[in-house]
């Protein structure tokens, strides 16, 4: 099975902030809660670079790994997607996440975490695919309709790319072919680097 | 080296024309040009130095639309840091530690027993402490053992209590834990301080104190060595564990519980790493100290809970403070002044 990765292409990322506009429509984030960013290298200056960062969906997720009530699940197409049922609300997910993914809404005074919130990778949550509760909790499942994530579906560049790695990989090594420059596959060290943990069936299903 | 000169006199320009502040910021994004500029030569095609700046997110040049803590953050390597060392040495070592200390504190009590009083009880009762120090005492020592449950559910819940409660009741669980913790805390910190005002003129050091240490209290040879009203042991309990654990937890747990005054991810992650160390050196510390003040030593219990000691009690345990007591009666006038009756039955109502 496709092993499902996010690849952003520096050089042609123009900062239009489309990817998040339509993450935002797509799902029906609540205010304050940003399952994806453009980051603006140099802005302003000669050599500016612009990149779309959301949830990796790491191979070896740190997310997951420090959850006290491990809520975290990893699909068999290597999407990391948690369950807010189980969600408490620690924020220690994103102590450890190196890309700033995990969201919380603020849910009552003095800065009071709610429930978790994250790039799905447009692939839901552990309800029923596409039933109501999902949407609520999690947004969208375009995957589980045959279709790929929002973000990378809207670019205009085409510079954010979602979906098999493998193949995501092809075409930007044949795009740094042709242009001669831009070699750096920016995260997919930091995200991919790690040997993958396998996939585990959603927390709630367990109990 | 004539460029590297020019540079710098650029730099120390801009530094004079921009003003102090801004300077270092923008000396800092030079810096990292710079070094880009410098690894092109050598080897071109490695942008390592740009990556690093992107990695650090302190270049002012750095932008996003999306308003948020360290949302120009592309990355933060120190969170991988932060995950190796809490479900690493934190998880394993400090769990290791309070089981083998409730051990070793079991064993003990198996082999030696509980401490008894060597003189008869003489029936005569006095006064060690009075209802403000009973209840600044055991305000602060039920939040902190709900403190320590709670901390020990989301540290440890997950290897411990989550295979046997299963994930949904285990969720539930750790949720209440989560909000008593975050409520229960600022409670902790605010009877420490009661406390440390209340019991620090009795808990400075005195020299008879090293004897107290060089005996181990008797600990061992089941002698009591003569103490004020707090021995050594306390008085250790007392600034160690009380005031310094006391003051970092405290401090430490601020910073983690109101994420809302736009503190960074690394600072959190070293509040939290230290915040674990400290409760669970205060947890195993506290351990001792209940075992001490329950099953540990006769008596010991009832002089908190009612206030009330035997005066055999006081003279073994704390002959200074029995002898102090006692003399200080006297040159107040009349004797020793006898509890009533009702009061030594139910002492903590009086």
């Amino acid at each position: 099975m496709a092993r499902m990765k996010f690849l952003c292409d520096a050089e042609r990322c123009i900062e239009c902030n489309g990817c998040v506009t339509a993450c935002k429509q797509e799902h029906e984030v609540p205010w304050g809660v940003n399952r994806r960013r453009v980051v603006t290298l140099n802005d302003g200056l000669p050599g500016e670079k612009s990149i779309s960062v959301a949830c990796m969906h790491c191979s070896d997720a740190p997310c997951m790994a420090v959850c006290p009530v491990d809520c975290f699940y990893k699909t068999a197409e290597g999407v990391v997607l948690h369950d807010k049922d189980l969600c408490i609300g620690c924020g220690y997910c994103f102590y450890a996440c190196p890309f700033g993914a995990p969201q919380f809404p603020q849910d009552g005074a003095f800065g009071l975490r709610g429930k978790m919130d994250k790039c799905t990778f447009c692939a839901g949550g552990p309800e029923e695919d596409n039933s109501a509760a999902e949407f609520k909790k999690y947004g969208r499942n375009r995957l589980a309709e045959g279709k790929l994530p929002a973000c990378a579906e809207m670019c205009s560049t085409k510079a954010l790319l979602g979906g098999d790695g493998d193949v995501v990989a092809d075409i930007y090594r044949n795009r740094v072919l042709k242009r001669g420059k831009g070699a750096e596959v920016w995260g997919w060290g930091t995200a991919y680097g790690k040997p993958e943990k396998s996939a585990t069936p959603p927390a709630g299903a367990k109990s | 080296m004539q460029v590297r000169l020019r540079q710098w006199l650029m730099v120390v320009l801009t530094v004079f024309a921009c003003g102090w502040l801004p300077a270092s910021v923008l000396a800092a994004d030079n810096s990292a040009s710079q070094e880009q500029a410098a690894r092109q030569q050598t080897q071109p095609g490695n942008n390592a130095p740009v990556w690093r700046d992107v990695r650090g997110g302190d270049n002012p040049y750095q932008t996003t639309q999306v308003r948020g803590i360290e949302s120009t953050v592309l990355m933060q390597p120190a969170g991988e840091t932060w995950r190796q060392l809490r479900n690493g040495p934190i998880t394993i070592y400090g769990g290791w530690l309070i089981v083998a200390v409730m051990i070793l504190i079991g064993a003990f009590y198996a082999l030696k027993g509980p401490m008894k009083l060597h003189d008869r009880p003489t029936g005569r009762r006095m006064l060690r402490f009075g209802a403000w120090d009973r209840m600044v005492h055991w305000g602060a020592a039920i939040s902190f053992v709900l403190l320590a449950v709670t901390g020990i559910i989301i540290l440890f819940g997950k290897h411990i209590l989550l295979p046997v409660f299963g994930y949904t009741l285990f969720a539930w669980l750790a949720i209440l834990a989560k909000n008593i913790h975050n409520f229960v805390g600022p409670v902790f910190a605010f009877c420490t301080i009661l406390m440390f005002l209340t019991f620090v003129k009795d808990n400075l050091p005195k020299l008879y104190d090293i004897q107290w240490i060089a005996k181990a209290g008797g600990l061992f040879s089941g002698k009591h060595v003569p103490s004020g009203r707090f021995n050594a042991g306390e008085k250790a309990w007392f600034w160690g564990g009380v005031t310094l654990l006391g003051i970092v937890v405290s401090v430490t747990g601020f910073i983690l519980n109101f994420p809302n005054f736009e503190q960074g991810r690394e600072l959190m992650q070293q509040a939290n790493v230290i915040h674990a160390i400290a409760s669970i050196v205060f947890m195993t510390l506290s351990l001792g100290h209940i075992y001490m003040g329950t099953i540990g030593v006769e008596g010991a219990y009832e002089s908190m809970r009612t206030g009330y000691v035997d005066e055999a009690w006081a003279r073994e345990h704390h002959e200074y403070w029995y002898q102090d007591t006692v003399a200080n009666n006297k040159s107040g006038g009349g004797a020793a002044k006898p509890a009533a009756a009702s009061a030594l039955k139910e002492g903590w109502k009086a």
